[in-house]
């Protein structure tokens, strides 16, 4: 009989197991809760850990300031964060949790179209608010017209054409031969298989090679050989920062230097440097914002995040900062959690943020505008616009 | 059509880079032929490998290269105790409770990686691995010749140990027939953590040579994975010098991909290659007809 | 005997099904989208559980089939306009040729070859979607008009599920499990016998993949937007896996605890972000290490009167 019992127990303790997986997390009605699935394992994982740092410590600065009045009240706010493992079908199913289970009033986004994608179109169906950086903005409207979803980002032909712009600025002499290397991900194709091909014809260079790889590819002799016969003086390239480090370094053992070497996308972290080491010298990247660029907060920012993390910044600390800033402003000046009043304030938005002016158009879409930036030293400084510049131009590549 | 010394230079680097790969395959397939067990933390251990080269290099200044002896016991001291702890107690139950065990050994490590290491994508930085060499019309990466050497060299070895050695024919017996084996009164158990040590120590000096000739990060193990079960395959399983054959095949046949199809199609080329051996002959391609 | 505890199964499903079908009436959200999860894994097991009962062959390529699944029922619903049943109709016929193709190559492999087989030809898969850029390349592609709301898609899943369920229950319980044993446990003495083993192998595998072909198209329709790292990810196959081995190999409710298991695990630590994956690691390991049956065959040991039911039947 007892043994009967402790099977009843065992097998109820097991139900209850069961019920608190399920059970977590239920809000309390005096606190808003907002939440956000994030790529914080798997090979985004370094994306994720720099968007959980800026979602947090904007949070954090809200309710340390008392939190966000409704209807007459100050509620904290509480920000649930749910790991996708790099995974689209976790980063719906998280977001699906965070609205059946958790209530969430509104979301923050994930990174890579991918698995913003994901998400959004769950809290697109669910009709709840989603600001997310880190997605591209065509790739961004290529989905779908978006109604509750919103995204500042960087705008892929402004990223294209920058680098086109800054060269013929400050001058640099090269035989106009183009060699174009994008992956096939949503902005490689985009940026390397259309845009910049476009753009090369317009400031007179000619394309000798346009090449498309896997963004899982790992060996790129006989692009790089190619490139190396028909003379390209110029190299652009779309990759992730795996690729862009395996891109540089197989260059190097192949003895082919252009004179102009950018990399979009994947020579942005400083991880990519310190890969690199010396090879990193003289590398461009278009990036969408800088600690030395002047917004409100910005230079705080970074010295905030190296000393707490006593890791390197990224720029993915600023939109994420900012996207999390922008939602709770929409919260705050909506006075309320009803998800349309918040989609409502959202549109509204126009302020400058550490991250640059944020204003949204009918796309719900905003620009970050681009930099360019060289690696010198191990540093990024900024190259073009003038107006902006912290460093000279290094030409050619050494 | 690409000019000649693109071809020649492609196709040699692939071959050279093949060879080099075989030696991260030739741990798993002395693991799979004695243990039969597809090891799903192989790639993982590569990573480890990779790390302990890259710290290696950090911590005491002296070149991984140098060091590879020492990087391989450290694989190795880090592996057996998963055999003897996780794997040994598994022995009855069949493929399915051990292939899993490794691979929640293989997410567990992932995730150590990234809280130990962060998610970075790391390199070895060494001269050598960037310097290009040039014979004639061909350049191929000076860092591909010297892992090749060091690949054909251990795999050399690790063929004399098994088919010279006391050892070597204790493993032998215990891959053919683990209970037969064991009535020869041959510790079977002490041959497959050995066997096990000794996969992942090739895994982990493949994985110093994998970091210095690319990149790595904590989620990099399952494409090596997977490129070594197809050089496994090829070479067929438990072959130590048909790795080394299925490694160069395989780079050769994945660099005329390459070069025809362009590169994004080198993986695919290889995973087709891999399918239709598996499919025509499943003892590897050096294997005589079974009767 | 074995005739009456088949037909007293099939009662028990068919009466949880009625009552499932009613879920959307009674579970809130977050009930349903958990059901609906655990609906589609446990297609995915049990479809693991068809094959590997009746065959003995250990599978790593459930991802192919939900892959394949997933762009057969986008491409045909964004091409064609075809109604969601009748595509995920077509993603059963896609999942059973791929199936009826490659099996001449896999079915020469024995064991372990099987296995890698399987892995090699879901990675194959994926490396075309992603190079290939007529299937949307690595960006994917979305579906077009907007998916059903979630109770209809919950009772697809249900269906599925259910017609998973049936054919296991058919395959253990009817006369077909003895020629399903004879092949699994000696191919070559069943042939003797005058059974088949290659049809009877090839039957279980088409079928199963069949089933898990419509679990992908489900899926994916909820998803509302599909990519090859997604779809065609070594996750599911691995996931497949544990649901097996959690719940109990070769138990009838090993593959519906395992789903609900994972499914509950999965939920439960993605709370927790920083080390929810090693977590997850440690439980796999010690389940398998001290739970040999599983989590139904521990139970089952736990409680001493079903044992004398056992020994009693």
């Amino acid at each position: 009989m007892s043994q009967r019992l402790k099977n009843i127990v065992k097998a109820g303790s097991l139900l209850a197991l069961a019920s608190i997986a399920f059970g977590l997390g239920a809000a309390r009605a005096d606190e808003i809760v907002i939440g956000a699935s994030l790529p914080l394992s798997g090979p985004l994982a370094g994306f994720g850990s720099f968007q959980q740092w800026g979602y947090k410590r904007a949070v954090a600065e809200v309710n340390k300031a008392g939190g966000i009045s409704i209807g007459g009240t100050k509620q904290m706010v509480i920000l649930i964060i749910r790991d996708d493992k790099t995974d689209p079908n976790a980063a719906a199913s998280n977001t699906e949790t965070l609205i059946s289970r958790d209530h969430v009033v509104a979301m923050l986004g994930s990174c890579t179209p991918a698995l913003v994608n994901a998400g959004a179109l769950v809290a697109e169906r669910a009709k709840k608010p989603l600001v997310t950086g880190c997605d591209p903005l065509e790739a961004f409207k290529s989905v779908r017209k978006w109604n509750y979803v919103w995204d500042l980002f960087f705008d892929e032909p402004e990223l294209a054409a920058a680098q086109f712009k800054a060269l013929a600025e400050l001058g640099a002499q090269t035989n106009k031969k183009i060699a174009i290397w994008h992956d096939n991900g949503p902005d490689g194709q985009v940026v390397g298989g259309k845009i910049w091909p476009a753009l090369a014809k317009d400031f007179g260079y000619e394309v000798v090679q346009n090449a498309e790889f896997p963004v899982d590819n790992t060996q790129f002799t006989s692009i790089i050989g190619e490139a190396k016969s028909k003379g390209a003086e110029v190299v652009l390239v779309d990759a992730i920062t795996p690729q862009a480090i395996a891109i540089r370094k197989q260059m190097a053992a192949a003895g082919f230097t252009p004179k102009v070497l950018n990399i979009e996308k994947g020579a942005e972290p400083v991880q990519f440097a310190e890969a690199l080491g010396k090879l990193s010298d003289g590398i461009l990247v278009g990036g969408y914002w800088d600690s030395s660029l002047p917004y409100p907060g910005a230079a705080d920012l970074s010295k905030a995040f190296e000393s707490e993390t006593k890791l390197t910044s990224s720029q993915h600390i600023a939109d994420s900062y900012a996207a999390a800033q922008i939602l709770l402003d929409a919260i705050a000046s909506a006075g309320s959690t009803d998800p349309e009043k918040i989609n409502a304030a959202i549109a509204k938005t126009d302020k400058t943020y550490a991250v640059g002016p944020v204003k949204f158009d009918e796309n719900h879409t905003a620009k970050l505008p681009i930099v360019s930036l060289q690696w010198q030293g191990g540093k990024t400084v900024i190259i073009w616009p003038k107006a902006a510049k912290t460093g000279e131009f290094l030409f050619p590549l050494p | 059509m690409p000019d000649i010394g693109v071809a020649l230079s492609t196709i040699v680097s692939g071959v050279l880079l093949g060879g080099m790969l075989a030696l991260t395959a030739l741990g798993l397939s002395i693991v799979l032929g004695v243990m039969r067990l597809v090891n799903l933390a192989h790639g993982d251990f590569v990573v480890v490998g990779a790390y302990v080269g890259l710290f290696f290099l950090k911590f005491t200044g002296v070149d991984p290269l140098l060091g590879l002896p020492v990087i391989a016991l450290i694989v190795a001291a880090l592996a057996i105790p998963l055999y003897r702890f996780l794997l040994a107690p598994l022995a009855e139950r069949g493929p399915e409770a051990q292939m899993m065990t490794m691979f929640a050994v293989a997410i567990i490590l992932e995730n150590a990686f990234v809280l130990g290491f962060s998610a970075d994508t790391r390199s070895i930085e060494r001269d050598y691995a960037t310097l290009p060499l040039t014979l004639g019309p061909v350049t191929v990466p000076l860092i591909y010749v010297i892992g090749f050497a060091i690949a054909v060299a251990l795999i050399l070895a690790v063929h004399w140990l098994i088919s010279r050695t006391r050892f070597g024919r204790d493993l032998r017996a215990s891959a053919a027939d683990a209970q037969a084996a064991a009535t020869l009164g041959i510790d079977v158990k002490r041959v497959q953590m050995l066997t096990f040590g000794l996969g992942a120590a090739c895994a982990g000096v493949g994985g110093t040579l994998i970091g210095a000739a690319f990149q790595f990060g904590p989620s990099s193990g399952a494409a090596y994975l997977l490129n070594s079960l197809a050089i496994v395959v090829l070479g067929g399983l438990g072959n130590v010098l048909g790795t080394l054959f299925g490694g160069v095949t395989l780079g050769f046949l994945q660099s005329v991909g390459g070069l025809t199809l362009g590169d994004g199609y080198r993986d695919l080329v290889g995973m087709a290659l891999f399918l239709l051996v598996l499919a025509f002959r499943p003892d590897g391609f050096l294997a005589r007809r079974r009767s | 005997m074995k005739t009456s505890s088949g037909l007293a199964e099939v009662g028990v499903l068919l009466a949880a099904f009625v009552l499932l079908w009613f879920a959307p009436s009674f579970a809130g959200d977050y009930g349903l989208q958990i059901a609906f999860r655990v609906l589609i894994y446990l297609t995915l097991a049990e479809s693991w559980n068809l094959l590997a009962g009746s065959t003995g062959l250990v599978s790593l390529g459930t991802s192919c089939f939900v892959g394949l699944g997933a762009y057969v029922a986008f491409g045909l619903m964004n091409a064609f306009d075809v109604p969601l049943p009748l595509g995920l109709a077509c993603c059963a016929v896609a999942g059973g040729a791929l199936a009826a193709l490659v099996s001449p190559a896999l079915f020469r492999l024995r064991g372990l070859y099987f296995t890698v087989g399987t892995l090699a030809l879901a990675e194959l898969l994926r490396l075309i979607m992603v190079n290939v850029s007529a299937f949307g390349g690595a960006s994917g592609i979305f579906l077009q008009k907007d998916p059903p709301p979630l109770p209809v898609l919950f009772h697809y899943a249900l269906v599925v599920a259910l017609i998973a369920s049936l054919a296991i229950t058919a395959c253990a319980r009817s006369r077909i499990s003895v020629i399903l044993r004879a092949v699994r446990d000696d191919e070559d003495a069943a042939a003797q016998m005058g059974v088949r083993p290659y049809r009877t192998k090839l039957g279980a595998f088409i079928l199963s993949s069949a089933l898990v072909a419509i679990a992908g198209g489900v899926q994916a329709t909820k998803l509302g937007a599909i990519e090859p790292y997604g779809m065609f990810g070594l996750q599911w196959s691995i996931d497949v896996l544990s649901m097996v081995i959690i719940g109990g190999v070769g138990l009838r409710l090993g593959p519906l605890v395992g789903a609900l298991f994972v499914v509950a695990l999965g939920e439960a630590l993605a709370d927790y972000p920083e080390a929810h994956v090693a977590i997850a690691g440690v439980i796999l390991i010690v389940l398998i290490r001290f739970a040999p049956r599983g989590v139904v065959g521990f139970v089952e040991n736990l409680a001493p009167f079903t044992q004398k039911k056992r020994v009693a039947a």
